[in-house]
């Protein structure tokens, strides 16, 4: 979107008046969202009397909508949505997002269009915060199941349920962990490259690691100096890494919840010899990290398999989708391969429901290979 | 008969007057960059270093390869708005040739990477010149295009930084000389004696001049029988081969080249174009100014990363402004010119590289040579 915005003020002096009030719409859209659905999917808390095997029943189409198409976590996690469909017999769900993970609304588009279409159901990483609870609604509305994965819709408005790689909370945990097995017991400063300002699962991962730091003594010296925001793009995520080496002289982390700015921040440390004084950690892809894992810049980062999480989204989405399951309290299902889960409340958010998937796998330069 | 916007400022004092007017450009740039590092010098923390010039002028290098080939396109009154997709296949398909030919050299990698964005620039320029296509719509057309065709090639595979040759990781911080602190990186003499080149060539040589014939006065310039398809053929070429080049050095800064590489990069180069002086109407501007363009855009990113009051939608704004100021004095400066005497004007301006009323009988003069 941003991106757009500069080729108009290239082309028309308008454009400046449009990029100042674009980001003042955004930011008062996400402050007045409603929380007026709190009841509503926590209602029924139906008791189904035993497990649901969700079994092959009718072939249906649904929308696999990824934050965007071109980070490799996504066609990996599109790859487990393929095999649960085949072994549901119902045909692969359609794999269409924004080309550029910057673009944090464009979700929006492809949401409508397949309201339109009137598929059968529709599974999303969110990368719009409640910018996207208007178009969930619509296709709730229209008897379209939304399931989120990866990145849950905020609010909980329009989504049926959230499949959950890891718990939100734990994520925080596991980032202090790595905080403090890299710092040391004596403590120091570090500083977290995000994504976007509107990727709900990384502020919630922030926020989490916050309260996590906070609650236990053992992090009291590990000091969070600032976060900011790479954008999920390489050559913004490479400069903010540096620009923090620059400003905080001290730092000894940088910590990104991303698996493009953790692979920017290794990268940015290494072509500068920054490795010595400040290492890598967050959450980042093996194939990605093996370079730094091994070269001792990036000593320990954590990650889910996505290829699960695309398995287990779409048995939950199919089974809602073809009445199997519902989406309440307490119902228990088994899918496929990975087994028996629950659907409960979902802690981390004030409302909406949630399906735990876990757990981490923690990389060092032991478990990388290579 | 139209005259050439920067044919030089009347007014002003002594050698002021007689200075060429790229040059009064060109230093005003330098001035506003020192003045810009000076003032941030007493806003941000650990901010006057060594460590903050080599930040610059590494990641000055992509941008300012750009710009450098952008100029040479917008002096003929064109513009190529497809570089940033240009970028990131040469980087994308020179890291897939590096990965499976790890022997290969810095040389060979960097002749590879010119050889694909010389082949995409041809392409445009093929549709420009002969297809008599306008360069906007070409080049708007090309920038999905061979991005699409990026992403269909990748299938959302990254190049990650462990299949490539050692050397790629290192190759930013390869250190020609150093001063204290202050680094001469190699990567940054390659992209200043490239820059020089060029600008010494248009400056120079024939067919330099030529291409200023053209973007001053197209019609003027057939009528003198100028090959014009033929250069402005070749023009795109050679920021197609600019675009390669700095794919290259994409490839040796990020690590990690994902579909999205080099997304955005085409505005930042016609922004740096334009702020350093080349007139988006064609026929004027240098090099040098646009390299300098470059320069305080990424000195101004740079450091308003570092600002924590400046939030990210400001910093495009900032980019936004300096477009249209640059615009804006080339427009003042062009209707100020055209009111005056075409004698007084040919007489102050000498034998600058600016394609004026003599220029152009010279021109027609050498062309049945062809």
């Amino acid at each position: 979107m941003r991106k757009r915005m500069r080729l108009a003020a290239l082309l028309a002096a308008v454009a400046l008046v449009a990029a100042a009030c674009g980001s003042a719409a955004e930011d008062t859209t996400t402050t007045t969202t409603t929380t007026e659905q709190d009841t509503t999917t926590t209602s029924a808390g139906v008791e189904v009397g035993g497990p649901v095997v969700i079994e092959a029943a009718e072939s249906i189409s649904a929308l696999f909508l990824p934050k965007c198409t071109n980070i490799p976590v996504f066609p990996q996690a599109n790859s487990g949505a393929e095999e649960a469909a085949a072994e549901l017999g119902s045909d692969p769900a359609s794999f269409v997002g924004p080309a550029d993970c910057g673009d944090s609304t464009g979700q929006i588009e492809f949401m409508a269009n397949a309201v339109t279409q009137g598929v059968g159901a529709i599974m999303v990483s969110n990368n719009a915060g409640d910018e996207l609870a208007p178009s969930a609604q619509a296709a709730a509305d229209a008897g379209i199941p939304v399931v989120s994965w990866d990145s849950p819709i905020p609010s909980a408005e329009g989504e049926s349920v959230f499949v959950a790689q890891v718990d939100f909370d734990d994520t925080g945990v596991v980032m202090a962990d790595m905080a403090l097995e890299i710092l040391g017991a004596g403590g120091g400063e570090f500083a977290i490259l995000s994504a976007t300002p509107e990727a709900a699962n990384q502020n919630a991962w922030i926020a989490a690691m916050e309260s996590a730091l906070v609650e236990d003594d053992k992090y009291a010296d590990l000091v969070l100096v600032d976060t900011v925001f790479g954008n999920d793009v390489a050559e913004d995520s490479v400069t903010q890494a540096l620009a923090l080496a620059d400003q905080y002289p001290n730092l000894g982390l940088i910590m990104a919840p991303t698996t493009v700015g953790i692979v920017a921040a290794a990268q940015a440390m290494t072509q500068e010899g920054l490795c010595d004084q400040v290492k890598v950690s967050g959450l980042g892809l093996p194939d990605e990290m093996r370079e730094y894992s091994l070269s001792g810049c990036a000593p320990v980062f954590a990650l889910w398999d996505f290829v699960d999480l695309g398995y287990l989204t779409y048995y939950v989405a199919y089974g809602i989708a073809t009445g199997q399951i519902e989406a309440a309290e307490g119902v228990v299902f088994e899918a496929g391969r990975m087994g028996m889960y629950t659907i409960t409340a979902d802690p981390t958010r004030d409302s909406g429901l949630r399906v735990l998937m876990g757990p981490f796998t923690v990389y060092t330069v032991d478990n990388i290979g290579g | 008969m139209k005259v050439s916007p920067a044919t030089g400022m009347n007014r002003g004092s002594g050698r002021l007057r007689r200075m060429k007017p790229e040059r009064v450009k060109e230093l005003t740039l330098i001035g506003i960059i020192s003045l810009s590092v000076v003032t941030f010098g007493f806003l941000i923390e650990n901010y006057l270093s060594g460590r903050f010039f080599n930040r610059v002028i590494t990641s000055v290098v992509i941008v300012g390869i750009l710009a450098a080939g952008q100029a040479l396109v917008i002096i003929t009154r064109n513009i190529d708005l497809s570089v940033g997709s240009a970028t990131g296949v040469a980087a994308y398909l020179t890291g897939d040739f590096l990965a499976a030919n790890t022997s290969t050299g810095p040389l060979v990698a960097a002749v590879i990477a010119i050889l694909v964005g010389s082949t995409l620039g041809a392409f445009n320029g093929l549709l420009v010149a002969y297809g008599r296509i306008p360069a906007i719509i070409v080049t708007l057309g090309t920038l999905a295009l061979f991005r699409t065709m990026l992403s269909l090639y990748s299938g959302g595979q990254n190049i990650t930084a462990d299949t490539l040759p050692d050397w790629v990781l290192q190759f930013n911080q390869v250190t020609v000389v150093s001063f204290g602190d202050f680094d001469i990186r190699l990567v940054s003499l390659v992209a200043v004696l490239t820059g020089l080149g060029l600008h010494w060539a248009l400056a120079r040589l024939r067919w330099g001049r030529r291409l200023y014939a053209i973007g001053s006065n197209p019609e003027a310039a057939k009528q003198a029988g100028l090959p014009e398809q033929r250069l402005v053929f070749w023009a795109f070429v050679g920021s197609g081969a600019f675009a390669g080049l700095a794919g290259f050095m994409f490839m040796a800064r990020i690590g990690t080249i994902s579909a999205t590489a080099g997304a955005g990069l085409e505005l930042e180069s016609v922004a740096a174009a334009v702020v350093g002086g080349v007139s988006i109407f064609g026929g004027a501007g240098t090099i040098l100014g646009a390299l300098l363009g470059a320069s305080l855009i990424k000195t101004l990113e740079l450091s308003l990363v570092r600002l924590p009051q400046v939030s990210e939608f400001w910093r495009d704004a900032v980019l936004g402004i300096l477009i249209l100021v640059g615009v804006l004095i080339d427009l003042a400066l062009q209707r100020r010119l055209s009111r005056r005497p075409i004698a007084a004007a040919r007489s102050d301006s000498g034998s600058s590289p600016p394609v004026t009323v003599g220029e152009h009988s010279r021109a027609s003069e050498g062309a049945p040579d062809e």
